[in-house]
């Protein structure tokens, strides 16, 4: 039974979620291609599915606070 | 410029594998007009008898490997295991591999560069990716799919110009992030800016094992 923290990431993950458009699908390996519903549905569920996209939206959401994306020129660098 | 021999395992059997292989493709195109020597283990070919048996007899120095995965384990046409952990890895021995494969650089690609793959690179979790449902028996056209696999092909681009391992590995995690910026100027919509948590998923995901200094 997820604590009242785990509920709450559980639906900010779900509300991200529900921005995927509709007419994609996600290929996530070996366990198959996914529409944002069915991703919906195993997030809920807690399953591996759902855990995994549990962790890619909040290593997401984390980058954006450690700015990764304005820290980009440490990526792009010189050109080699 | 060096000749190389150039390995592609490119399996097609459902739609992950279609989108991967046809991306691939282009690889094997470019490869060939620069004049690499290219062996495209397309579909029914990418099993693991004839996997084994052109590594046994052409020793490519390059291997470029698309397919499932895990850990362990990088799989063929149909799910077919080509090469697992512990059991057939030394045949990559003397190569420099990318494995377009979820997670199999963990553990395939660790006891790899081990026992005598000068670097493997790959992911070390699933690599995700989205596409347009409905082009995806077209995966060329898919300019969704294009975001994702564009800067993947960046690895074997690199190292088919004579990047090393390391420097191959960085042009492809900043091919990742140009899209990445890209995608977040505010002229981009918001359905396509939903595709930056995965890219950057697979960006931070990229590494390698072995020989920074590995080139072909």
């Amino acid at each position: 039974m997820p604590n009242e923290e785990e509920k709450e990431i559980i639906e900010l993950v779900i509300a991200r979620l529900q921005t995927l458009p509709e007419g994609r699908e996600i290929s996530i390996g070996s366990a198959g291609d996914f529409t944002k519903e069915e991703l919906i549905q195993h997030v809920q569920s807690q399953d591996e599915i759902g855990r995994k996209m549990v962790a890619v939206e909040m290593d997401f959401l984390r980058s954006l606070k450690e700015g990764v994306f304005y820290d980009a020129n440490d990526i792009l660098g010189d050109e080699t | 410029m060096t000749q190389t021999i150039f390995l592609v395992t490119r399996p097609k059997y459902d739609y992950t594998t279609r989108y991967i292989s046809t991306w691939a493709e282009k690889m094997v195109e470019w490869s060939r007009e620069k004049g690499h020597f290219v062996l495209d283990l397309e579909g029914k070919r990418a099993c693991k008898k004839e996997f084994e048996s052109i590594i046994e007899s052409k020793r490519p120095s390059l291997i470029f490997l698309n397919g499932h995965g895990n850990d362990s384990v990088v799989t063929g046409q149909d799910g077919e295991i080509l090469v697992e952990a512990g059991k057939n890895n030394r045949m990559l021995g003397g190569a420099i591999v990318y494995a377009l494969s979820c997670r199999s650089v963990k553990v395939l690609g660790a006891i790899s560069v081990q026992q005598g793959t000068r670097a493997y690179i790959g992911y070390e979790e699933d690599f995700i990716f989205m596409y347009t449902s409905e082009v995806r028996t077209r995966p060329v056209e898919d300019k969704i799919a294009a975001l994702f696999l564009e800067p993947s092909n960046q690895v074997v681009l690199s190292l088919l110009k004579g990047h090393n391992a390391r420097d191959s590995q960085t042009n492809a995690k900043k091919a990742f992030m140009r899209t990445i910026q890209k995608l977040l100027n505010s002229q981009t919509s918001k359905e396509d800016t939903t595709t930056v948590r995965y890219l950057l998923w697979d960006m931070k995901n990229l590494g390698y094992r072995g020989d920074a200094e590995a080139a072909i």
